[in-house]
């Protein structure tokens, strides 16, 4: 039964792979409703990782996530009202504009710590929200509409999501099961530590931000062409930002498939069943995630693993040495370890 | 550029200060980034319309209540909620206050609906002249207010018995609690002041303009601009960032117009944010 060394390190590409192609067939054969559902989980989960491997494996705790929607949504909008380029262009041009305001921002934003870093995100992106709002070149605060024929629709939009959705899920599992991963995973949890023994703390922080902020533009480019019409409201509006933090806390950050728990709980389970009951749905979103926080500060994801191991109860202790980093649960950054003292 | 202008930006720059104060606090005391505080701000102000709407009190009178019914709520929240996040890891008790936002905001909008609300009083839309400058008299009276309660949080802080126990824990809650002082307890007060702080600034907010149940984010980010700006454990500083994001305000609506007055002022936060993480105003470290 235990599979070999290699196969426990490749299986989780696999199953990304595999998952990937048939979501993609899938395309070709789920109805107008359902793809329409099915592109905006996949943008939530596209957000909600990318969020994921910047904060819950970075250490980078970021309240900006809007901010790299709108830029990925409004550069692949603006180049496909004002130039007349074919959308596959269009949406390449996102995560390049993403990446370039990352870029620009890196210099001031990774020299920020902790909390600092969470507020200056915060502040980049309500600073971006109302620039757009001012740029009359960019719709102002009315927005541009799209011209629907050159937009990809239906089918095509869905498999570009799910392509989308599918490098952000790489991308946390090359940050889960590489070096480069531990070698974030050392400066998240001790980062004078880490620069003591000799890791570039400013170089991967940036390796993991760039990617993270492409990740997010391209999610911003899809959900361009899912809306249509594009505001300052709607795209580079804060509830982006909430949400990633959210739906990636609600399942578990630091984890491979936390969030996608995370996107599913959140999105489908709650915004989407009280969609008229707005102010409900608010009132067990704030509630959710204070339960969480309190009670599974690691989320649910952890929490479920850990009970069905403790049910299957069987975990001979022969399989422990190389079972360790195969597992889906957390590393354990903090909490949980009785290591952590006890303030009064 | 008239004085007019910069004296509204001045006396504007009171009432970010007083919102700023509180976030302050908390974050120089506990170690806390608040994300609620613009709805501990808002709720003060949905709490005077009570008296003020239906009853038909004066905002100056309903403020110290609501600064009371608010620090009574926000006690709880911290000593059974925050504290024993603060233990935990890094971002869980940010995630809490983003949490208790999102319930506020909830619960604003249940009890009061959406429709932007306004706090009447006589002296919300006059205006009055002080040597020959037109200014707006509720702004007066926050500015004014704003002076005495940092003035008020200052002396609490360095004349009082309770304020040496508040910068003992802020300073090192570890031997703190050796000395026998309870440390969840001044987190909790601290915490219970700060939303006193936030009601207050919330009233007056409520009196200078109309607020909806989602008027807390800009505010905080107010607050969070003015804290950045002042850097953290300087009361004074508080105040002499309120005014200078107040004129930087004013400046840029009478430069670039109304539009653009965010964009400024947040831009300005971040890159004082990334230049001086410390603040601009900080003097010594004391909370």
């Amino acid at each position: 039964m235990t599979p070999t060394p290699t196969l426990r390190r490749w299986w989780p590409a696999l199953a990304l792979l595999l998952a990937t192609l048939v979501c993609f067939a899938l395309g070709g054969v789920l109805d107008h409703g359902a793809l329409d559902l099915g592109v905006t989980l996949l943008c939530y989960l596209a957000i909600a990782q990318a969020w994921n491997v910047l904060a819950g494996f970075g250490g980078l705790v970021s309240l900006g996530a809007a901010a790299f929607v709108a830029t990925g949504g409004y550069a692949a909008a603006l180049l496909l009202v004002h130039t007349g380029l074919s959308w596959p262009l269009a949406v390449v041009a996102a995560p390049v504009a993403a990446m370039l305001l990352a870029l620009l921002l890196s210099a001031a934003l990774l020299r920020l710590r902790g909390d600092y870093f969470a507020i200056g995100t915060l502040a980049i992106a309500i600073a971006l929200q109302a620039l757009i709002r001012n740029w009359d070149w960019a719709g102002g605060a009315s927005g541009v509409t799209l011209p629907v024929d050159s937009v990809p629709s239906g089918g095509n939009l869905f498999q570009l999501a799910v392509i989308v959705a599918a490098l952000a899920v790489a991308l946390t599992l090359h940050a889960r099961h590489s070096d480069f991963g531990l070698r974030l995973a050392a400066i998240r949890d001790n980062e004078p530590a880490a620069a003591g023994l000799g890791v570039a703390v400013r170089r991967h922080q940036l390796a993991v931000l760039l990617p993270s902020s492409a990740i997010t533009g391209l999610a911003g480019a899809v959900i361009a062409f899912q809306f249509v019409v594009i505001s300052p409201d709607g795209v580079a509006g804060v509830a982006w930002s909430l949400n990633a933090v959210l739906m990636a806390v609600v399942g578990g950050t630091g984890t491979v498939l936390g969030p996608l728990l995370g996107v599913t709980v959140v999105y489908y389970g709650l915004t989407r069943q009280l969609q008229n009951e707005q102010t409900l749905s608010l009132v067990i979103e704030g509630v959710l995630l204070i339960l969480i926080v309190r009670f599974a500060p690691q989320g649910v994801w952890p929490m479920l693993c850990r009970a069905a191991r403790r049910l299957l109860g069987r975990r001979s202790p022969s399989d422990r040495p190389t079972a360790d980093r195969g597992d889906e649960e957390e590393t354990a950054p903090s909490g949980t370890e009785p290591l952590a003292v006890d303030l009064a | 550029m008239s004085l007019d202008v910069l004296a509204a930006g001045i006396l504007a720059g009171g009432l970010y200060a007083l919102i700023g104060l509180g976030i302050s606090l908390v974050f120089g005391v506990l170690g806390l980034m608040n994300l609620a505080h613009g709805e501990l701000v808002i709720g003060g102000a949905y709490l005077a319309s009570l008296l003020v709407v239906e009853a038909g009190w004066d905002p100056l009178a309903a403020l110290p209540l609501a600064m009371a019914t608010m620090a009574l709520i926000a006690y709880p929240l911290q000593r059974y909620l925050l504290t024993p996040l603060l233990r935990d890891s890094r971002s869980a008790p940010l995630v809490a206050t983003f949490g208790l936002a999102l319930l506020g905001q909830a619960l604003f909008q249940a009890a009061f609906g959406t429709h932007p609300k306004a706090l009447p009083a006589s002296y919300a839309d006059t205006g009055l002249s002080v040597l020959g400058v037109r200014v707006q008299t509720v702004y007066v009276i926050a500015f004014g207010l704003a002076v005495v309660l940092c003035a008020a949080t200052h002396l609490v802080l360095t004349r009082t018995r309770a304020g040496s126990a508040v910068r003992a824990a802020s300073a090192d809650p570890g031997t703190a609690a050796v000395l026998g002082i309870d440390v969840n307890r001044v987190y909790a007060m601290t915490f219970a002041g700060a939303a006193a702080l936030a009601a207050a600034g919330g009233v007056l907010t409520g009196v200078a303009q109309s607020f909806t149940p989602s008027s807390g984010l800009p505010l905080l980010l107010t607050g969070f601009a003015v804290m950045a700006l002042a850097g953290i454990g300087s009361v004074g500083g508080v105040l002499a960032a309120g005014v200078a994001l107040g004129v930087l305000q004013s400046v840029s609506v009478g430069l670039f117009g109304g539009g653009w007055r965010d964009v400024v002022v947040y831009l300005a936060f971040f890159l004082v944010l990334a230049i001086r993480p410390q603040g601009l105003f900080r003097k010594a470290h004391a909370a």
